[in-house]
């Protein structure tokens, strides 16, 4: 009988276990949640993990807010970005959507414009003082400021001292001159060096727009939507001079980013006059240390036009979903006002942010070597604020690619009035 | 009942077998079964898991198509919401025929450049005016008209709602035949508020099929359900349209508690679901499994059966064999062991069967046969014992007799009785040198009758002539062969134990050939006797004045020991008609003296 139950025992128990073998599935599902319903964890999308989201790591390490949540970092392209928040905001659906995002200021305007109750203002959050003053314009709209600024965007002109040298020009020969004052330069180094000057995209207006900027001059007008192409003496100026860098044959063509940095990083051309956001990538030619300095952008030959513009820059957004009081608080207590953690992005990342005090850190003064001991930061910081504000608007990159063909029909010898103001009907038809 | 019983001891005869028969039966087939069951559960689990993950990208995949498209729309609405010739010629009133004609023209030069963000999805382009003004592009893909436009309910859905890209479901009775989903937006003027226009584009449900039909097969449904259950696109064609509210409610909830997916039963099936939501739709794609369909793909369960069945058989079929004779030959051991006893335990038990059973069968062989080699030993080492006690017996003579029978002679010689004396005298001696003679142990039956001649002589001096005692021999038996003193026991007997009632009385002594046997008969017909049973034992009282140590009771063992058990004496008695007494013995003669059985070589 024993015997029995023993056996009866070793089947009973062969059959838990056989039933224990499948028991323990869907045990460790779920985990990373998208959904940003819970207030326990905000998200927030980033492009670059070298920079922005590097930022933002960074960023959670420097809170020093009371608040209790988790920030989840998610990488996104920037296309994916654009076309999540588009497709997501049109439809009026806050599911999958981000607590903070991080949006380019060419483009803020758009959204801030197409889905107003999806952004949850700042204005309370944040001392707009702080801020330099071209990116409040860029982030604010009909009063409100929305964008938490970011990164500077500010443009400089970086020149090889070694081949000024040798076509007899200093580093204060090319401080605070205008375009055509770089042009004569330029030619002069080509003649010494046999070196271009810089390199020209003919499908990115970046050029034209660090140009017109200097003078506090845009695509449209102060409302942001209508078109100012025709009349703009800004723009008239600016293509003059893009067609008499071509003309002067200083120009090296190239067609995309890595043609760009390759020419500057190979030594072909003697400048790059650009946002700062380069300073990596010359600084990866390390055989061209101490051969190199930045100066400030030319400008344009015009009354009221400055030593100083911008090309590209981003802000940070909080969008309209549970848990923006979380996201708020986030962004304050860390790119709203902490100055260290500038130092650390500048430190770590090369980040130059556009928050006022930080510029007064150690970090900010420290003397690169590789541009000869110059005050590189400071000096960025310093131009930054002098950037003059506009209003980017709506429609940047839908005008500049009204305005790419125009510039052929430019260079291909129209009259510049009559592009322009074929340019200024095609967008007035395309655009309001 | 002679059955049952039949039955039973069969079953105990070979319980051994059934035990462990039934004990490796039960645990092959539990063991098989088992493993049948387990591995078949475990392989379509893990099936449906890798399934599902598979089925999950593969909805992935699907909503990026989705998602495509739904950019698509944006990308053009957004162009239309931000185009100024859209906005004016929609707005535009009291506009005289020259004015119409150019913003028609205008407006289409619009639209055309739009169309193409969209146009490779196959989707239309309607844009709707207040002022009864409609451009639809691919007129195809819904010739619609103003007026019902205009008051159709998703124009006045899309109205309600100007700030969301809607996607409706327009069944096919409508305006086509074919179903269709319309995204829709409402064009209002921003800082007025005012609703100048809707923008609509519809994509034929066979279009949006494509997203997804790469992904579909038998087995696995695609179904886009809206948020009031309608499925409005499905691989299936007779589906779309109808109400799911079910399924809807499933996929939310699958969808809210972030399961992989769910095992539902829904259509009549069971299926394995799965979901996701599509936001910027408001929909949910939902991926039905027919999990049956799959699993027959993957698993036979009927077939692994038979064969888990076949192999079960088969191991039965081996392990009966097998157990049948390992314990067969035990059984047959222990058969051949309890009948041992019939066989007084000389039988030994065949060597048969298994190695153990074997070896079994040799160890208790060769412990029987050893058992019996002692068994022999005692055996001999008592009849040894009893033998020569009797020898020690046989050379005894009672001392009283010679004190008695010389006291007799005394008698007669003071009574002068001379020649009695005499002849007393030398029948003791002669008597006497018989009987203690040590040479043989046989002596004729002449010399023997002449012992007892003498032995009566010597008790009819002594007790008077009371008793007669007649011999008669045969001659032909004067030279037999026969142990000493081996009748004297039974004339002493009747002497002594014949004659107390009668006084007198006569003792016959016959001694004949028998066929092969020697026969001696002492009979008298004193008082007789109460036969109770074997002579052999108390029945015949031995006296004290015996001639030599061997009484009645020791003659018959010695016979027996001597010749054999077919020899011996038989004793009949009644009461009060005297007693009969026949000795049977081997015939010999005295020169073909047969050698006396084994027994005797131990004498010496």
């Amino acid at each position: 009988m024993k015997k029995f139950y023993l056996m009866l025992l070793l089947v009973v128990g062969m059959v838990v276990l056989a039933a224990c073998s499948s028991g323990d599935e869907e045990t460790s599902e779920g985990g990373g949640s998208e959904g940003s319903s819970s207030v326990d964890t905000i998200t927030a999308w980033a492009w670059d993990p070298a920079f922005n989201i590097a930022a933002l790591e960074n960023a959670k390490e420097a809170y020093n807010g009371d608040g209790e949540y988790e920030v989840e970092v998610i990488e996104n392209a920037q296309d994916d970005i654009i076309q999540k928040l588009n497709t997501g905001l049109s439809s009026g659906t806050t599911n999958g959507m981000p607590n903070i995002v991080l949006i380019e200021d060419y483009r803020a305007q758009s959204f801030l414009q197409a889905y107003p109750d999806a952004f949850h203002p700042l204005t309370d959050v944040i001392n707009s003082d702080d801020f330099a003053e071209y990116k409040i314009a860029t982030t604010s709209f009909e009063g409100e400021q929305y964008g938490l600024p970011f990164d500077s965007g500010v443009a400089a002109l970086y020149v090889r001292t070694d081949y000024l040298e040798e076509a007899g020009y200093t580093v204060e020969d090319v401080t605070n001159i205008t375009w055509d004052e770089y042009i004569e330069i330029g030619k002069d180094v080509k003649e010494a060096t046999g070196k271009n000057m810089l390199t020209l995209d003919p499908n990115d207006l970046a050029q034209v727009r660090m140009m017109i900027q200097t003078n506090g001059s845009w695509y449209v007008d102060e409302d942001g939507s209508t078109p100012n192409l025709a009349g703009n003496e800004s723009l008239e100026k600016a293509f003059e001079t893009y067609k008499e860098m071509m003309d002067a044959d200083i120009a090296k063509i190239v067609s995309d980013w890595s043609q760009f940095v390759g020419a500057f990083n190979s030594g072909d051309v003697a400048s790059v006059p650009t946002g700062n956001w380069i300073t990596p990538s010359v600084k990866q030619a390390a055989d061209q240390s101490g051969n190199w300095a930045v100066v400030p952008m030319p400008r344009l030959d015009m009354e009221g036009a400055v030593n100083s513009s911008n090309l590209g820059g981003s802000s940070w957004y909080v969008l309209n979903v549970d848990g923006k009081e979380q996201a708020a608080d986030f962004m304050l207590n860390t790119f709203g006002s902490n100055p260290d953690l500038y130092q650390t992005l500048v430190e770590d990342i090369g980040a130059l942010g556009t928050y006022s005090p930080a510029a007064e850190g150690d970090a900010y003064a420290v003397e690169d070597e590789f541009f000869g001991g110059q005050q590189l930061l400071t000096d960025l910081s310093t131009w930054t604020d002098e950037i003059p504000a506009v209003n980017y608007g709506l429609h940047t990159y839908a005008i500049e690619d009204i305005l790419v063909t125009g510039m052929q029909d430019y260079l291909n010898g129209a009259e510049l009035t009559t592009v322009l103001e074929n340019v200024q009907g095609q967008a007035e038809a395309q655009l309001k | 009942m002679k059955m049952k019983k039949k039955a039973f001891l069969v079953l105990r005869n070979n319980s051994l077998f059934v035990k462990m028969f039934l004990i490796m039966v039960l645990s092959i087939v539990a063991v098989s079964l088992l493993i049948t069951f387990s591995s078949i559960r475990m392989s379509s689990n893990l099936f449906m898991e890798t399934f599902s993950i598979s089925n999950t990208k593969a909805l992935e995949q699907i909503e990026i198509q989705f998602e495509d498209y739904s950019f698509a729309v944006v990308s053009a609405m957004n162009q239309v919401q931000n185009n100024g010739t859209i906005k004016r010629v929609l707005t535009q009133t009291d506009a005289t025929t020259i004015e119409t004609f150019r913003s028609y023209h205008d407006i289409s030069e619009q639209i055309e450049r739009i169309y193409p963000t969209v146009e490779s999805y196959d989707a239309n382009m309607i844009v709707l005016g207040n002022n009864e003004r409609l451009y639809n592009v691919n007129y195809s893909n819904w010739p619609v008209s103003w007026e019902v436009l205009r008051n159709h309910p998703i124009t006045e859905y899309t109205i309600n709602r100007p700030n969301t890209l809607l996607y409706q479901y327009l069944p096919s009775t409508s305006f086509t035949d074919e179903p269709m989903i319309v995204a829709t937006k409402a064009l209002m003027e921003r800082s007025t508020g005012e609703i100048y226009g809707v923008l609509y584009f519809p994509i034929r449900e066979a279009q949006l099929k494509q997203f997804y039909e790469g992904y579909t097969s038998m087995e696995t449904e695609v179904l886009l359900v809206d948020e009031t259950g309608r499925i409005v696109s499905s691989n299936k064609e007779e589906m779309i349209g109808d109400e799911a509210i079910d399924v809807m409610a499933l996929a939310k909830e699958v969808e809210d508690e972030e399961l992989e997916f769910k095992d539902v039963h829904v259509f009549g099936k069971d299926y394995m679901l799965m979901s996701q939501y599509l936001p910027t739709y408001n929909m949910y794609l939902v991926n039905l499994v027919d999990k049956n369909a799959v699993l027959d793909n993957l698993v036979n369960t009927k077939e692994i059966l038979l064969i888990s069945l076949g192999i079960v058989l088969l191991a039965v079929i081996v392990v009966f064999i097998i157990s049948r004779r390992m314990t067969n030959s035990i059984s047959r051991l222990v058969k051949q062991i309890s009948a041992m006893a019939k066989h007084d335990f000389n039988m030994p038990v065949a060597e048969t069967g298994g190695y153990e059973a074997k070896k079994i069968a040799n160890a208790f062989n060769s412990m029987l046969s050893e058992l019996q080699e002692y068994v022999d030993l005692v055996v001999q080492a008592q009849q040894k014992q009893r033998s020569a006690e009797l020898m020690a017996l046989q050379h005894q003579i009672n001392p009283h007799f010679i004190y008695n029978t010389l006291a007799s002679i005394k008698f007669m010689i003071q009574q002068g009785k001379k020649e009695n004396a005499t002849d007393m005298i030398h029948a003791l001696i002669s008597l006497l040198q018989n009987a203690l003679s040590n040479v043989d142990q046989t002596i004729t039956v002449e010399q023997e009758i002449k012992d007892l001649k003498n032995y009566v002589l010597i008790n009819q001096s002594r007790y008077g002539e009371g008793i007669k005692v007649n011999f008669f021999i045969s001659p032909d038996c004067l030279d037999c062969q026969l142990p000493k003193l081996i009748l004297q026991p039974f004339i002493e007997n009747a002497f002594f134990h014949a004659f107390n009632e009668k006084k007198e009385g006569f003792v016959q002594i016959l001694v004949s050939q028998k066929g092969e046997n020697l026969l001696c008969e002492i009979a008298d017909n004193g008082d007789g006797m109460e036969m109770k049973g074997d002579y052999t034992k108390e029945d015949i009282k031995e006296k004290r004045h015996l001639f030599s140590g061997i009484g009645i009771r020791n003659v018959h063992e010695r016979i027996q020991m001597l010749y054999g058990e077919e020899y011996g004496v038989e004793i009949t008695s009644n009461k009060g008609e005297g007693t009969k007494v026949k000795v049977e013995l081997p015939l010999q003669k005295t020169d073909t003296l047969v050698k006396p059985n084994k027994i005797t070589s131990f004498q010496e």
